[in-house]
């Protein structure tokens, strides 16, 4: 049984396919990087509408497979931005329908959280889940993935986007595998001053985010707010996680989303798990980030257990929670 | 001054560890003759060792403060025996019982009962202008027949309505997430524990609110309309 994922909800546009011994034929990805400015809906939706053949013919070619092979396309309905959303969900519809195959809905959070368990072989963890649109920490209870703590404003990737970017050293927001900011952090110290906030079990950075912004117009050095900045953006997010540790008695901690590429995060992580006795694994960098392997991993999953839609009903949902998702398969798959 | 400090020091860390939380070590022992908790509050090692160690010594001290005014308002709080600022050590009563939420995991029917009492204290440290902060099921004891909360490492003096609706989100949160199967009839039954002391409407609503206010909630609002 091979399925075919397709990846589009912010800068990346992925199809790739996958067979049920879970081997990846193929893992197609065209990536959109500003020139200047952030992820701009209007740029990115045309930019996913000129590559989507292209890279649903490359897919099928690498993997030497005829869309008749496929059994199902699985495509991310959601969360993400709707004008790239549309281009992924267009595909995948006309896909399914010109070939007579089951078109499976997958959730873009879902299918970030089913790779890492799938790579990390980490089966029942709690995640923390960091990357450009999302930040929060997630943990499966009684059939569905429950939101434990996240972000009250900017999800954390956001927020060190936009910071490096309002102050001159970004994009490109990330080179060679380097943040912007962590980058510009080195041989930087720690400054006082900047709010740290914890409220129960959520986060937030609009302040902190404000407050660095305010302290370099007040004469800080750069490197010593990117320092600063960055040690208390996941300073926070690893104590959230650490609480949602102690509330769940999960043992198992894995890092997944596009900011799981970051080695101080992995560090912290790392360091806080050892404390508690519980086991932190990242997810492999090569898929941390946006991909379509992770679309198919959960479409096969969500077929398999009888999760499909008409087409004429697959539409997209911008705003679709992670805990809104049935996950019959949890015990049983990958 | 010194030397008394770190002949307390090697005196505490003598004490069995209790507990190690997310927050702090919690040692039992004895202090001036009676049972007593020793919460130290960590420097966190995963974080720059001056964000730490700041974060510790500024939540200690407000710590102390919320206990101190919470006992005065009536709220079953620990008693506070004393603080020393500079080793983020608190010193408190011991209090013995089942947390509400080892309670939730074994009896359901006394969980629900006790969501109301939870609700009833959350309600009082609000009526003072105290936020908890982290009220989990974690961080109430049943203890000989009553229930009483801890752990106020979080708590601040505020008298803004958001962070009064964050501590019952977070109760509702930390009731989805660990108790999914009894979580509505909880919540409902802190409510209305909530609701006998003060409004609970409005700061419901609010809740509601800031439940919504996490990212993709289908049913929010924006200045555009529905979503």
């Amino acid at each position: 049984m091979i399925v075919l994922g397709i990846e589009s909800t912010a800068h990346t546009f992925g199809v790739a396919l996958l067979d049920d011994q879970l081997k990846v034929l193929a893992d197609v990805r065209k990536q959109y990087v500003p020139k200047s400015g952030g992820i701009l809906p209007r740029e990115v939706a045309p930019f996913f509408s000129q590559v989507a053949g292209a890279a649903v013919r490359e897919a099928l070619g690498a993997a030497g497979v005829r869309m008749g092979e496929v059994e199902a396309i699985a495509v991310a309905l959601g969360p993400g931005m709707g004008p790239q959303l549309r281009v992924g969900a267009s595909v995948a519809r006309a896909l399914a329908a010109y070939y007579g195959k089951p078109l499976v809905p997958v959730n873009h959070a879902v299918a970030h959280i089913e790779v890492a368990r799938w790579l990390t072989g980490l089966k029942d963890p709690i995640v923390l889940y960091v990357a450009g649109g999302n930040t929060a920490v997630i943990s499966y209870a009684e059939g569905r993935y429950r939101v434990f703590g996240e972000t009250l404003d900017l999800p954390l990737g956001n927020a060190l986007d936009t910071f490096a970017r309002e102050v001159g050293i970004a994009p490109p927001y990330v080179r060679e595998g380097k943040h912007a900011v962590d980058i510009c952090a080195e041989g930087g110290e720690f400054v006082e001053g900047l709010p740290y906030v914890v409220k129960g079990q959520d986060s937030s950075f609009s302040g902190l985010l404000t407050a660095a912004l305010k302290a370099l117009r007040g004469g800080a050095a750069l490197r010593d707010i990117c320092f600063t900045f960055r040690e208390i953006a996941y300073s926070s997010v690893v104590e959230v996680l650490e609480r949602g540790l102690a509330l769940t008695g999960k043992r198992e901690v894995v890092l997944t989303g596009g900011v799981a590429a970051s080695a101080l995060l992995n560090e912290k992580l790392s360091l806080m798990a050892s404390l508690h006795g519980a086991q932190f694994r990242p997810i492999p960098r090569s898929y941390a980030g946006d991909n379509g392997v992770m679309i198919a991993l959960t479409g096969m999953a969500a077929f398999k257990w009888g999760q499909r839609v008409e087409p004429r009903r697959a539409t997209i949902r911008q705003r679709w929670r992670v805990d809104q998702v049935p996950v019959p398969w949890y015990y049983g798959f990958p | 001054m010194e030397e008394l400090l770190a002949a307390l020091e090697s005196s505490v860390r003598a004490f069995p560890l209790m507990k190690r939380g997310a927050e702090s070590e919690v040692r039992l022992g004895t202090f001036l003759g009676l049972p007593a908790i020793f919460k130290y509050r960590l420097p966190k090692p995963y974080m720059h060792p001056k964000l730490a160690l700041s974060l510790a010594r500024q939540r200690s001290v407000r710590e102390a403060r919320v206990m101190l005014k919470a006992r005065e308002v009536g709220v079953p709080a620990p008693r506070l025996y004393a603080l020393f600022p500079s080793m983020s050590l608190i010193v408190m009563e011991y209090i013995e019982g089942e947390t509400l939420k080892e309670v939730a995991e074994k009896d359901a029917e006394r969980a629900i009962e006790l969501g109301r009492r939870a609700g009833t204290i959350v309600a009082r440290l609000h009526e003072a202008g105290i936020a908890h902060g982290d009220p989990t099921t974690s961080n109430f004891i049943f203890s000989r027949g009553e229930l009483r909360v801890i752990d106020f490492g979080l708590a601040e003096f505020t008298s803004d309505v958001e962070d009064f609706a964050v501590d019952v989100h977070l109760f509702r949160r930390a009731v989805e997430s660990a108790h999914a199967r009894i979580a509505h009839s909880m919540f409902s039954s802190f409510l209305e524990g909530y609701a006998e002391v003060r409004g609970a409407e409005w700061v419901a609503e609010r809740a509601e609110e800031i439940r919504l206010r996490g990212r993709y909630v289908e049913e929010r609002r924006t200045v555009w309309g529905r979503g």
